[in-house]
């Protein structure tokens, strides 16, 4: 009796916004008569910091700082369509969008500014909230100045817009799965190592250490990219070896309805994290981002079912790895079938030995 | 630059730590009257007897809403990508799962609006059950679907989703071994800290505001807007501050019934879940059933992958289509594999529909084919690292859908992982990278892919 | 009954049974303490209760008759965030923010109670409060600083440790 450390490792891709595609999204941008800007996008944020990511792009755009920027996503009168924060899109796909809205509105801003300096507005650009000549950074005049002239004096509304509709990918053949174009925009890529120590004499698995890492295209906010990291990380660790919604799958029996009765991660459960953030930009995601919210919690179950199998030999794959899978596993020290080149895992759960309506094979 | 890659604080931090930032909960609006649901008790049951009268005779109950006061009672989430609809928004004559909503109430507070559900006479007649979607083929199965037991409405009515690539069967006579598993992960649920909720108020001119925690504004405006039968400027979401959703909050679970109430009250209506009702009548993770068969080669090459997945929906269809499709595309994994055959099904049986959650149709694959890899490179005595590596997808390599990887960094990210867990990998791997296979990275097996196919 | 409520007393109306939560929420209009369960287990509710952190929901206000009650509008507001908030601003420690008010409120009872800057210590404070968005690392980080009484630039944020951000290696 005794525990037993083992290492797992694991490597996956995930993709940005919705599958084939098709998925607006929509922003417009206003300045205010002191060169202060407003954004209005319709997406949601859940905490994973759309607010602040979408203002970051647009102050980086315009050349104006943070805390000039107004973020509105509150309501769908004043807020064009965003599809939504789901798919890991609020970043790429609708990040675009604000983009896009505040480069629209950096031109109007460098026209009247223009105007008011006697210059072409392709010999201007803004830096800290400035209007600079080129070359001659002496030579400016303030964002805040030109919106009071854009108001005042040239009667012009300052506003930009912008949508970002990453075109439908058509399923061409039903039979192949071949589609029209590629079916999602940029892909992220990430690897995790999991160190677990089982018990073989109670079954429990303790998720020691998690090693991540994740090319992220460009970390606009690094902090808000280590928060997915690490909720993520805690979430796939509950995939992994915690949380069951049917304790007792297939039968819908005994279901947890309460906080206590339901199994999941707390800050005691809490892993061991080393992490490294990889930026290789992306093509055509906002100054080179992609998503990477979602996959945050899918490397970690693969990972930890290669340590737990490192550690005692035994190989669980039906999820959570309950100290109960893993007792069963070690008493029954099951190993595949093997005939020929064949070498059959797991047939006691495989339809072949469960259903009469539907068989496998090679 | 100086605004993107800085740290800069949250723009909602200072509201979050004060306690500030406003949720849907947290909205005061004067004579607002709170929801409540009567939800099926049983999992499959035919509705024989419905009689709302009592609770409607109630003190303090203000309205009672059944399937009659839906204008267009079944919309799917997708139906405007061509998903037709199958879900009733409350059950009509029959009840599918386990807290489907039959009716809800509005009343001057909670108590009065659970006392008028207990008063609602309904009556059922129990119909056979089906948990267990390896079962959903079989002969005699309990039929628990209006469509039968698997989703048949693919494009073309395929009953199932299709990726075939390559030529299976020559992998699987090339292979040194034959290598197949079983893999099923849980249903879980989202637990998101902020419940399902929302709150609608009409308004004077007619429009009706819908404080809403869903994570997309202008899909829950569309699907309440279509429910209702009317155009989406009668209609006001206001969100886009949501205490958790991790994919949940796709549903709009709660804003077109309570909206219904509001009308039918002429009130401002609240209902707001309780955590009972988010653990056991919210939608969850979908449960997966994978089994990968993949022929290999003994120095850790896959040459062909046979797949078959069981993607259990719930009771109905909700996203799940969707999901087997995203599913399907990535089946391979972060890998080339250039013959392929993949059958996935979606299954309907008795329990809570299930839904998108983070990952979606993707981290059961990630888990698998992670969880195969492993095996295989255990039982050919090959480094797990090294396994992936030279399987992992080169720029010119191919998708499933035979589209072309143009910057993919699975070998960069693998090689940053050996370096971060203190590894030393071979110098053959060492010095990969993305660029395009050749040498003893291009087999025989790939050249194919990269001379007739992709776009 | 009345309570005091941030230092200030106020006569209860609500019916004695009623939760401290329901009070809080619906008869005095303090949002901060959050309905993320009503079974005693998230901990979004939490409020101090005579200094002593509390599960309001699970509450009779008939048993806190007379208490000081505190909660996070009685800690900071936005020009004078306490050392706690200003940590947990700093370290990016709120994602949704649902659980925050109340985590705060466990934070600056371990603090008040001379609790330490070790992170098990935290982890084992905090353990009946749920997160679902962060993994917990940046709240135990948050707490961990404001105990070691770190002053901030709430222009920055902290990173977390351990993690190393590189340019990519591959064209």
């Amino acid at each position: 009796m005794a525990t037993h450390r083992g290492f797992g490792i694991s490597s996956i891709e995930y993709p940005t916004g919705m599958n084939q595609n098709g998925d607006p999204s929509q922003a417009w941008v206003k300045v205010k008569p002191d060169g202060r800007v407003d954004v209005f996008s319709g997406t949601s944020d859940i905490g994973n910091g759309a607010k602040t990511i979408q203002s970051q792009i647009v102050a980086e755009a315009i050349g104006i700082p943070y805390d000039w920027v107004t973020f509105d996503n509150s309501n769908t009168d004043s807020s064009p369509v965003c599809t939504g924060t789901f798919a890991s899109r609020a970043t790429f796909v609708a990040g675009n969008a604000v983009l896009k809205a505040a480069m629209d509105v950096k031109q109007k801003i460098l026209e009247v500014a223009g105007k008011e300096m006697e210059v072409s507005p392709e010999d201007l650009h803004i830096v800290d909230g400035e209007v600079q000549v080129k070359g001659s950074p002496d030579t400016k005049l303030g964002v805040a100045d030109v919106a009071a002239a854009a108001t005042w004096t040239h009667g012009v509304l300052m506003t930009g817009t912008g949508a970002q509709l990453n075109e439908y990918a058509e399923i061409t053949n039903t039979l192949t799965g071949e589609v029209s174009g590629p079916p999602h925009a940029a892909i992220s890529y990430a690897a995790c190592a999991a160190e677990v120590e089982v018990d073989d004499e109670t079954g429990d698995v303790r998720v020691l250490r998690l090693i991540q890492v994740y090319d992220v295209g460009k970390a606009i906010n690094p902090s808000l990219v280590e928060g997915q990291i690490e909720g993520g990380a805690l979430m796939g660790l509950g995939l992994g070896v915690l949380e069951n919604s049917y304790p007792y799958y297939p039968s819908p029996d005994h279901r947890g309805y309460s906080i206590g009765s339901y199994y999941m991660p707390s800050s005691e459960d809490m892993p061991e994290y080393k992490t490294a953030i990889i930026e290789n930009p992306s093509a055509d995601g906002p100054y080179g981002a992609k998503g990477i919210g979602e996959m945050a919690n899918n490397g970690q179950p693969g990972a930890i079912t290669a340590a737990v199998h490192d550690a005692v030999g035994i190989w669980v794959t039906e999820l959570p790895i309950t100290p109960e899978l893993v007792l069963r596993a070690l008493d029954a020290k099951a190993e595949p079938r093997r005939e020929g080149k064949l070498i059959a895992f797991d047939e006691e759960l495989s339809v072949n030995s469960m259903a009469s309506g539907i068989s496998w094979s090679v | 630059m100086k605004v993107v890659g800085a740290r800069l604080p949250r723009y909602d931090g200072v509201g979050h730590v004060t306690g500030q930032t406003q949720y849907v909960d947290d909205v005061r609006v004067q004579g607002m009257l709170w929801a409540k649901a009567l939800r099926s008790p049983v999992h499959h049951a035919k509705i024989t007897h419905l009689d709302t009268a009592k609770a409607e005779a109630m003190s303090g109950v203000h309205a009672v809403v059944t399937w009659r006061d839906v204008p267009l009672l079944e919309y799917g989430h997708l139906s405007a990508l061509g998903i037709p609809a199958d879900e009733p928004l409350l059950a009509k004559d029959t009840v599918r799962y386990m807290g489907q909503p039959i009716a809800l109430v509005a009343a001057d507070d909670e108590d009065t609006a659970q006392a008028a559900v207990n008063a609602i006479e309904v009556k059922f007649e129990e119909l056979p059950t089906l948990f267990d979607v390896r079962n959903a083929f079989d002969e005699g199965a309990p039929k628990i679907h209006q469509w039968g037991n698997w989703y048949p409405h693919f494009e073309g009515d395929m009953d199932r989703r299709q990726i075939r690539k390559g030529n299976i069967e020559d992998a699987f006579d090339r292979a040194d071994k034959i290598i197949s598993g079983v893999y099923r992960p849980a249903a879980i649920e989202h637990v998101p800290l902020e419940t399902q909720v929302s709150l609608v108020v009409p308004e004077p001119d007619g429009r009706l505001t819908i404080y809403s925690c869903t994570q997309a504004l202008y899909f829950s405006l569309a699907v309440v807007a279509a429910h209702l039968e009317v155009p989406m400027n009668r209609i006001k979401i206001v969100g886009g501050t949501v205490g958790g959703g991790f994919g949940g909050k796709v549903d709009t679970a709660t804003e077109t019934l309570t909206a219904l109430a509001a009308m039918k009250a002429n009130r401002p209506v609240k209902w707001r879940w309780t955590r009972e009702e988010e653990f056991l009548v919210s939608s969850t993770r979908a449960p997966w059933h994978m089994e990968i068969i993949d022929a290999v080669t003994e120095d850790g090459w896959i040459l062909g992958r046979k797949m078959l997945t069981l993607h259990d929906s719930g009771a109905y269809a909700r996203f799940s289509p969707y999901g087997l499709t995203k599913h399907s595309f990535h089946h391979t994994g972060a890998y080339t594999i250039p013959n392929l055959h993949f059958d996935g099904y979606v299954v309907f049986t008795n329990r809570t529909p299930t839904t998108a959650m983070r990952g979606f149709g993707v981290t059961s694959i990630s888990f698998a084919v992670e969880t195969h890899l492993s095996r295989i490179a255990d039982e050919l005595g090959l480094d797990p690292y090294e396994v992936r590596l030279k399987n992992a997808n080169r720029i010119n390599d191919t998708s499933p859908n035979r589209i072309r990887y143009t910057d993919p960094s699975s070998v960069e990210v693998i090689q940053a992982l050996s370096e971060a867990a203190g590894g030393e990998l071979a110098p053959a791997y060492a010095g990969a990278t993305r660029a395009p296979r050749e040498g003893e990275m291009l087999p025989e097996h790939l050249i194919g892919q990269l001379k007739t196919e992709g776009h | 009954m009345n309570i005091v409520l941030n230092g200030v007393t106020v006569a209860i109306k609500s019916p004695p049974l009623a939760s401290l939560l329901t009070v809080l929420r619906e008869e005095l209009n303090v949002t901060s303490t959050k309905v993320g369960c009503e079974q005693g287990g998230c901990g979004a509710c939490t409020a101090l209760v005579n200094g002593k952190p509390q599960r309001t929901c699970l509450t009779p206000i008939a048993a806190v008759d007379g208490a000081s009650v505190t909660t996070v509008e009685g800690l900071g507001d936005s020009d004078h965030l306490t050392a706690v908030q200003q940590s947990f601003v700093n370290h990016y420690a709120a994602q949704c923010g649902f659980c925050t008010p109340a985590m705060i409120i466990a934070a600056t009872a371990y603090l008040e109670g001379n609790g330490s800057s070790d992170r098990e210590e935290i982890e084992e404070a905090l353990k009946g409060h749920t997160c679902r968005c962060t993994g917990y690392q940046k709240i135990v980080s948050a707490v961990a600083a404001a105990v070691a009484e770190t002053t901030f630039d709430l222009t920055v944020t902290t990173p977390s440790p351990n993690t190393v951000i590189k340019s990519g290696g591959q064209t």
